[in-house]
């Protein structure tokens, strides 16, 4: 309430800090987010041309079509996030709490594979995980797979791809929570006569829920939209809804439908997010703000 | 927190009112968005001048010249070639391109390659420019006879082939050796390990045919009926999946033990495994030719001309042939190819005799009108991206 009495300039600095980062917001998300709302309710082909019509049917028959692909999407991507949780928590707490002066090391091998560009690194997979391959040798010789068993083109691989993808989101976010966690307040809580069962359940995972939250959220929402780790690692039948909108713009060229598609994703995985921060607590999120204050 | 919470929404708000506004400028802009093809105008004609000079950059697809030509031309002519290979699917291609071709920009691109249906759909809307055919003649004069006058381009006025060839099986023939049809690839012991490529004009006629349908009869109901049939080996799993021309890493990794892929692809994956074959369908193949074309904002045609006078002298084309392994377009290529490769000038995949395609089909087409054209190609569509 004090800006009041602060001069004009002092007032205006906030808007001034914001003016870049609002100017790159509305340059590349609002202009381009209007183009394609209005995208995704015209009709037409390429050869008559596309005429802005109101055409609601577009997401209609597009989610109706393209249900499986959506559900897919969303299986994939929440299995692959689980997993990076279950892979990611134990890893960023010993490099957090065991790593000693290895912590920088650790963390770059973590971060290392990003060195290499994405879509290497998925076709890399695609020979490592190749029928002939030394994996999936392995998996038939102890009897996982069957003979004629294989890895590619199978939900298992993409999920794996995904999840191997997407796992530095999910271990930076916890590793950060986790390392700022002050040592004393387990210590607190083993003074006063916690296990270290209670020490962590009470102390460690609520404090390091917000990196819980950022680190799901991170993975899973590029992941429920990604197309690059099914394209390469699955066949038809594995297709997500990213290869949907991709299909339907660069080959069928039906760019309104596409549009409507991304849209609808856009909306799902909003709710998803809001039910999700919703039922984690916004304090999840603010936690560390609060305490800092 | 409540009070700092408030100091951030005023600026939020302000933000939210600015791109408000914005947006009303942009809606009183005439709304832009993708148009599409309704200014299907004059066709403009891509004139050379002067002595060819500068860069040329070329779009081609993978597999499809030796590493020495590029070099030897730059030699040649001091022109710098800029060579992409970011063809690999013809209706791929077209939508990554459509939207600059459109503003008519070619995303500094002077020649690229497209099969034939595809450079008739370019040209039809208006994506392409027509030859200066004083420059281009040198090479017209080289062409052969069976490809100068095309139904979709009777005088050659905005296309010339790069090379042509069949689409049929390449077959690992140590692991698949009875395949013989495409009919076998339906063959419950290949499940899984059979691949195709995701051009519906090859893949579908192929298939078609070993059915007993002849590509040139086949009514609409009979391509929609094929592409019913692929996508139910697609769902049950025995395809294992639908590529564009990188079928052939997966041939190469032993992914794939048969797909229906191009005759060229064979020889360049037996450099490294011996036993993978081109096998000319029992039923025939499809023939086909790639063709160069000049699309609209082309910046250096003159280049492009001297490009494609190069390529069609025999002794240049002779040295991309023993690579490709493709007919080729240029007359008089076969003396220069027995110097350099005896082996290869007697092979029936670059001199095919008369015997060896006599069952093959040209590639065509689904009859009918554009949307019935239309309708075929999003049921295709739906089969190959799921």
């Amino acid at each position: 309430m004090n800006g009041e009495s602060k001069p004009l300039s002092r007032r205006l600095i906030p808007y001034g800090l914001m003016g870049p980062g609002l100017l790159w917001l509305v340059l590349f998300f609002v202009i381009p987010l209007y183009f394609m709302a209005r995208l995704s309710l015209e009709s037409g082909t390429l050869e008559t041309g596309f005429k802005f019509t109101w055409e609601w049917s577009n997401f209609s028959d597009g989610l109706s079509t393209y249900d499986e692909q959506f559900i897919r999407s969303f299986i994939y991507a929440g299995v692959a996030t689980l997993i990076a949780l279950v892979i990611a928590y134990p890893l960023a707490y010993a490099i957090a709490f065991r790593g000693g002066s290895w912590k920088n090391a650790l963390l770059f091998a973590v971060v290392a594979p990003f060195f290499v560009t994405y879509l290497i690194r998925t076709i890399a997979w695609t020979t490592i995980l190749s029928d002939d391959g030394v994996v999936t040798g392995v998996l038939r010789t102890v009897g996982i797979l069957g003979d004629d068993g294989r890895l590619l083109a199978t939900p298992t691989a993409v999920i794996a791809g995904i999840t191997y993808n997407f796992l530095p989101f999910m271990v930076l976010p916890i590793y950060a929570s986790l390392e700022r966690l002050d040592p004393r307040l387990i210590e607190a809580a083993k003074d006063l006569y916690s296990s270290s069962r209670a020490a962590f359940l009470k102390v460690t995972l609520p404090l390091s829920a917000p990196g819980i939250v950022a680190g799901t959220l991170l993975t899973f929402i590029p992941a429920a939209g990604d197309y690059i780790n099914a394209i390469f690692l699955g066949s038809t039948n594995q297709h997500m809804i990213g290869n949907v909108i991709q299909g339907l713009y660069l080959n069928v060229r039906d760019y309104p439908t596409a549009a409507a598609l991304s849209f609808i994703l856009m909306a799902v995985i909003m709710a998803a997010v809001v039910v999700y921060i919703r039922f984690a607590g916004s304090e999840a999120l603010m936690g560390e703000e609060e305490e800092a204050q | 927190m409540r009070n700092g919470t408030r100091r951030w929404l005023r600026p939020l708000a302000a933000g939210v009112m600015l791109i408000a506004a914005l947006l009303l400028a942009a809606c009183g802009g005439g709304g832009g968005g993708i148009e599409g093809g309704d200014d299907t105008g004059q066709v403009s004609t891509a004139m050379a001048e002067g002595e060819p000079s500068g860069t040329l950059a070329i779009s081609n697809w993978p597999f499809y010249i030796d590493n020495k030509t590029v070099p030897d031309f730059e030699k040649a002519t001091g022109i710098s070639v800029k060579y992409t290979e970011d063809v690999n699917d013809n209706a791929e291609f077209f939508g990554k391109m459509q939207p600059l071709l459109d503003q008519g920009e070619s995303g500094g691109r002077d020649i690229m390659i497209v099969t034939d249906w595809m450079a008739n759909k370019m040209y039809d809307l208006g994506y392409l420019q027509d030859f200066d055919q004083e420059a281009v003649k040198p090479a017209m004069d080289n062409l052969v006879p069976a490809l100068q006058s095309p139904s979709f381009d009777p005088n050659r006025d905005f296309s010339l082939p790069w090379q042509s060839g069949m689409t049929g099986l390449v077959v690992n023939t140590a692991e698949a050796p009875d395949i013989k049809s495409a009919n076998d690839l339906f063959d419950p012991k290949y499940k899984g390990q059979v691949e195709m490529v995701s051009e519906m004009r090859d893949t579908v006629p192929i298939v078609m045919m070993a059915d007993g349908i002849r590509p040139e009869d086949a009514t609409k109901q009979d391509w929609l009926d094929t592409i019913e049939k692929l996508k139910e080996a697609s769902e049950s799993g025995q395809i294992r999946r639908f590529t564009g021309n990188n079928y052939t890493s997966d041939m190469a990794n032993g992914d794939a033990i048969a797909v229906i892929g191009w005759s060229g692809d064979a020889i360049q994956l037996q450099a490294d495994n011996p036993d993978i074959q081109f096998v000319m369908p029992a039923e025939g193949c499809s023939l086909w030719s790639d063709n160069m074309v000049i699309p609209v904002g082309a910046p250096n045609p003159t280049a492009a001309y001297a490009w494609m006078n190069y390529v069609y002298q025999p002794k240049n084309q002779a040295q991309i042939t023993d690579y490709n392994y493709y007919f080729s377009p240029v007359e008089g290529v076969k003396p220069y190819l027995e110097k350099i490769n005896p082996e290869a000038a007697k092979s029936p995949l670059i001199f095919p005799t008369e015997q060896y395609t006599k069952n093959c089909a040209t590639q065509t087409d689904p009859p009918g009108s554009p949307e019935d054209v239309s309708e075929v190609e999003q049921a295709w569509q739906a089969v190959v991206t799921g």
